[in-house]
């Protein structure tokens, strides 16, 4: 057995010095490849043509996404596989990590669940315009001044339930009702994010556009208190409401479509929040990307952003999100999903969201609904 | 004898010192003082300076952690303190004691049951009972979530049986909740009391017990004030060494939905609050150190001593009518703590095959996961041996100072080692921040004493005459490490570099935090399927994981 071991210990070791030697070849490699880059940048600027996008293209792509991974990644593969660029992804990130490397700029392009973080950094001078093919696709109110973010598709927010347990003219109507306790009382009652997600960041920064501070802290209190379940995300969330974890839950309509596609689970319904009369009408936000100030892969960077805008890549960035796309020639992949024009939708222009990004974060910090899980 | 030849020593210099500009006193005063530290035997200037390099290497991400904490600011200080902090402190002290306490009552009671008792099968019980050890609790908890979740298996299995519906209502048992987060952590930590416990059982002296029962103390007696007393320090070292577990765990805790400090360290720097990250981290230090404070205390007040020339091997104790009960107990914990969850994992597994989850991607990840801990493992190994030379050749206050920063990221928790390396790379190494060598050197940094301990123990085994002679023949020490010492003590110092890889591979939160774009591992894999529900996908991985952590079992079991 001593033996044995030691022969198993002694591969060990072999292996890893043969890592070595690998890491040391990817070096290499990868210092290649940025000098391919660095010559690609005198002639590639030609290449404006939509098709083209992509050709005579090398070297990698550094994206950070706050989108879930399970979107973002077969659009990233078809990038890669379109244009032969290596894209290299951080799942996950937070807007504020771009911030925090302002000096020592890692990520090329930044993909966005949430347009208040955008705005945030575009603010901030952390983000770069630029003209790209076919951006007038593109509604001016859903992209930056000089297109230093561009937002793709949208949503918008509701309640979603499980009809086994509750029907239709028992769930909320709007957000205003969440201050009730009485919800608190639902049999196995509903279900919210934690704050530190970016869907429930646009939440609260509409409602402080919409209320003031005071009576939102009231609101984040109240769900904070009222609430059975405090979730990672609204996937969690639409599964737990589909399988009758919980009766109800505060989501983005297309979460609702997803369950629906289920294979089981999926007795759900929907309630688009603040439709009646004089009502504030739906939060909406967007998701959408933009290309970061100083990118170290400019070029592919900016070859990304054309080929993004070309009108298949912008249905495949909906792609499994089963989101409305924003530009309206385009024909929303889950089918019987609701335009954005028949919703009543509150008047806040999303790049408000920008400007309540910060103070939205630390009214959800003083909360603590930001460590709160349950 | 010593003390003579160093005057002597110091005499002829101070001769040759005579008449030089710089300041003879002053550099007489230097000498004596290196002389005495190191008993007049120092080592060469090269194996300090290494020895030096590593301990800070080691120690710097927390330094730089607490000396942020310490300037974050009186406004993220008074805001923690007044809100967070109380609360967090609670949940993560209510976890530990509870967890602790479970553990080492299961722990104890198994490693009585199983060494004492004519338990059948005790050989084999004596490592499957040791077999969590190699489950990663946040494995666990993914596993516990598909049998218990409120989807899972257990409900069906509830539902399905009408007894259990009529009488008790619905399944109601909810795993996100302070009794899931218990229930796994003890399910997976209670071997460390095992192990430790059964050892110390096997040592005990029979002619003790003897003597009680000759008193007329009855079996239950024997153990409540003979046996356990002697257990003490056992058991304290099996406690100690759960309590920073449970402090330091992340991936079970956020898995099921539980915040303690370390949860929130993360998710505090997951939306980059770094502030309040280091206020929260420098209150997880201290609480680490008043355990291992309280561990230094307890092991001094008492002394146990075991009579070894008149050993004797206790009796096996007939379990009688108790048989059926303690079969049905050892193996109920052995089906939560390793049945069941191996199971699981071996379904998903199956299926996940079928669904080609064994794609290209996986074995990236794998070969990404296998990189990076073997080139930690590599490092470790090197790196240990200054630490472990030092200490063992030439005892000083600076060869102890150096051997105890390198436990400095083994002790604390690894949300905040990540956290001081960012911090120090993005700000001062920016050119490595974001590689995957940031990775090795956290996982370096947490193993580090792993490797030395091993190393360690191969040292003690070698003469220092061997290191004598060599010097006599007028090798420096450093060269006397690496050509004599190093080909004598690689068994030792290979078994520690296979301890560093296993830990590695399973290590979460500071890959997690660590992890440039595009550089996924097995284990932060494991996390995110798991935590999107993915299970077919999450398997695989976990099952990897699991069988490579069965390579230094054997190592372990024969090290307690």
């Amino acid at each position: 057995m001593n033996k044995k071991l030691k022969f198993l210990l002694f591969a060990l070791l072999s292996l890893s010095v043969l890592f070595v030697a690998a890491c040391g070849d990817n070096e290499a490699e990868e210092e290649g490849t940025d000098g391919n880059t660095e010559e690609e940048t005198t002639d590639s600027d030609s290449e404006q043509d939509g098709d083209a996008v992509g050709d005579d293209l090398d070297g990698e792509l550094v994206v950070y996404s706050s989108r879930n991974e399970v979107f973002v990644q077969a659009l990233l593969d078809k990038f890669e596989e379109d244009t032969g660029v290596e894209v290299r992804a951080l799942h996950g990130a937070d807007p504020l990590q771009v911030e925090e490397e302002a000096a020592n700029v890692q990520a090329d392009i930044f993909i966005s669940n949430d347009i208040g973080g955008l705005e945030y950094l575009n603010q901030n001078g952390l983000l770069q315009g630029g003209e790209y093919e076919n951006v007038d696709t593109i509604d001016e109110q859903y992209r930056a001044e000089n297109n230093e973010w561009v937002a793709i598709s949208t949503r918008a927010r509701g309640f979603i339930y499980n009809k086994d347990m509750m029907s239709e003219d028992e769930v909320p109507t709007k957000m205003e009702d969440l201050l009730d306790p009485k919800w608190a009382d639902v049999e196995n009652g509903y279900v919210i994010t934690r704050g530190g997600n970016g869907g429930m960041i646009g939440n609260v920064s509409a409602l402080r556009y919409e209320w003031g501070d005071e009576k939102t802290a009231e609101w984040v209190e109240a769900i904070q208190q009222n609430a059975s379940g405090i979730l990672e995300g609204h996937g969690d969330i639409r599964r737990a409401v589909g399988s009758g974890e919980y009766a109800f839950g505060l989501v983005n309509n297309y979460y609702y479509h997803q369950q629906l596609e289920e294979p089981t689970d999926n007795n759900v319904g929907f309630v688009y929040a603040d439709q009646g009369e004089g009502e504030m009408g739906a939060i909406a936000n967007a998701a959408g990307l933009g290309m970061v100030e100083g990118a170290p892969n400019d070029e592919n960077a900016k070859a990304f952003m054309d080929w993004i805008l070309q009108e298949e890549n912008q249905l495949e960035f909906v792609g499994e999100s089963l989101e409305v796309p924003i530009n309206p020639d385009l024909d929303p992949p889950f089918e019987d999903a609701v335009s954005v024009n028949e919703l009543q939708l509150q008047d806040m222009p999303l790049k408000e969201l920008g400007n309540y990004f910060e103070d939205t974060v630390s009214l959800i910090e003083d909360a603590g609904l930001d460590l709160e899980l349950r | 004898m010593m003390r003579d030849e160093n005057n002597k020593e110091m005499h002829n210099k101070k001769h040759a010192k005579v008449g030089e500009d710089s300041s003879p006193a002053l550099l007489r005063f230097i000498n004596r003082f290196w002389f005495q530290m190191w008993r007049g035997n120092p080592p060469g200037p090269i194996l300090v300076i290494l020895g030096l390099v590593v301990a800070l290497l080691m120690s710097i991400p927390i330094f730089y952690v607490v000396w942020r904490s310490i300037f974050a600011g009186a406004d993220s200080w008074l805001r923690l303190l007044d809100g967070r902090i109380p609360q967090l402190l609670w949940n993560t002290l209510s976890l530990t004691v509870a967890v602790t306490v479970a553990a080492v009552v299961i722990g104890v009671t198994l490693a009585w049951i199983v060494i004492r008792t004519d338990l059948p099968g005790k050989k084999a019980w004596q490592w499957l009972l040791a077999l969590p050890l190699v489950i990663p609790p946040y494995v666990g908890a993914v596993t516990y979530i598909i049998v218990f979740g409120r989807s899972g298996w257990a409900r069906d299995v509830w539902e399905s049986i009408p007894f259990f519906t009529a009488i008790l209502g619905d399944y109601n048992l909810n795993i996100y909740s302070f009794f899931g987060v218990f229930l796994v952590l003890t399910m997976f930590t209670y071997p460390y009391v095992f192990l430790i416990v059964s050892a110390s059982l096997r040592r005990m002296n029979k002619n003790y017990e003897e003597v009680a029962r000759s008193q007329g103390f009855s079996t239950a007696q024997v153990f409540w004030k003979v046996n356990l007393p002697m257990l003490r320090p056992a058991i304290g070292a099996g406690a100690i060494l759960i309590s920073l577990y449970v402090l330091s765990d992340f991936g079970a805790i956020a898995m099921l939905r539980y915040v303690t400090f370390t949860a929130a360290i993360y998710f505090q720097r997951a939306s980059f609050d770094t502030a309040s990250a280091s206020v929260l981290s420098l209150v997880l230090i201290l609480l680490t150190m008043v355990i291992l404070w309280i561990e230094v205390i307890s092991r001094k007040k008492s002394k146990y001593y075991q009579t070894a020339n008149t050993f004797r091997e206790p009796d096996t104790l007939a379990l009688g009518k108790w048989k059926p009960l303690a079969i049905i107990y050892v193996s109920v914990v052995f089906f939560f703590s390793v049945f069941l969850p191996i199971a699981v994992l071996i379904y998903w597994t199956s299926i996940g095959i079928g669904l080609d989850a064994l794609d290209s991607r996986f074995f990236e990840y794998a070969w990404n996961s296998v990189k990076v801990s073997g080139l930690a493992a590599l490092a470790a190994m090197i790196l240990s041996l200054p630490v472990i030379y030092l200490k063992s050749r030439y005892p000083s206050p600076i060869s102890t100072a150096i051997d105890k920063m390198s436990y400095a990221g083994y002790a604390l928790p690894g949300v905040i080692v990540a956290l001081g390396m960012v911090f120090i790379f993005n700000t001062h190494i920016p050119s490595l921040y974001n590689t995957f060598y940031v990775i090795i050197i956290a996982f370096v940094i947490r193993f580090l004493p792993q490797a030395m301990q091993a190393g360690e123990a191969s040292l003690s085994l070698v003469s220092p005459r061997i290191d004598e002679a060599a010097r006599s023949l007028g090798s420096p020490p450093w060269k006397v490490m690496v050509k004599v010492i190093l080909p004598s003590i690689m068994p030792g110092v290979l078994a520690g570099g296979a301890l560093v890889f296993v830990s590695s591979i399973k290590e979460l939160p500071a890959t997690l935090m660590l992890r440039p774009p595009g550089f996924d591992t097995l284990a932060v894999r494991v996390y995110y399927n798991a935590s999107e529900a993915i299970y077919y996908q999450a398997a695989p991985g976990a099952l990897l994981i699991v069988l490579v952590s069965l390579i230094p079992l054997r190592y372990l079991l024969k090290k307690y």
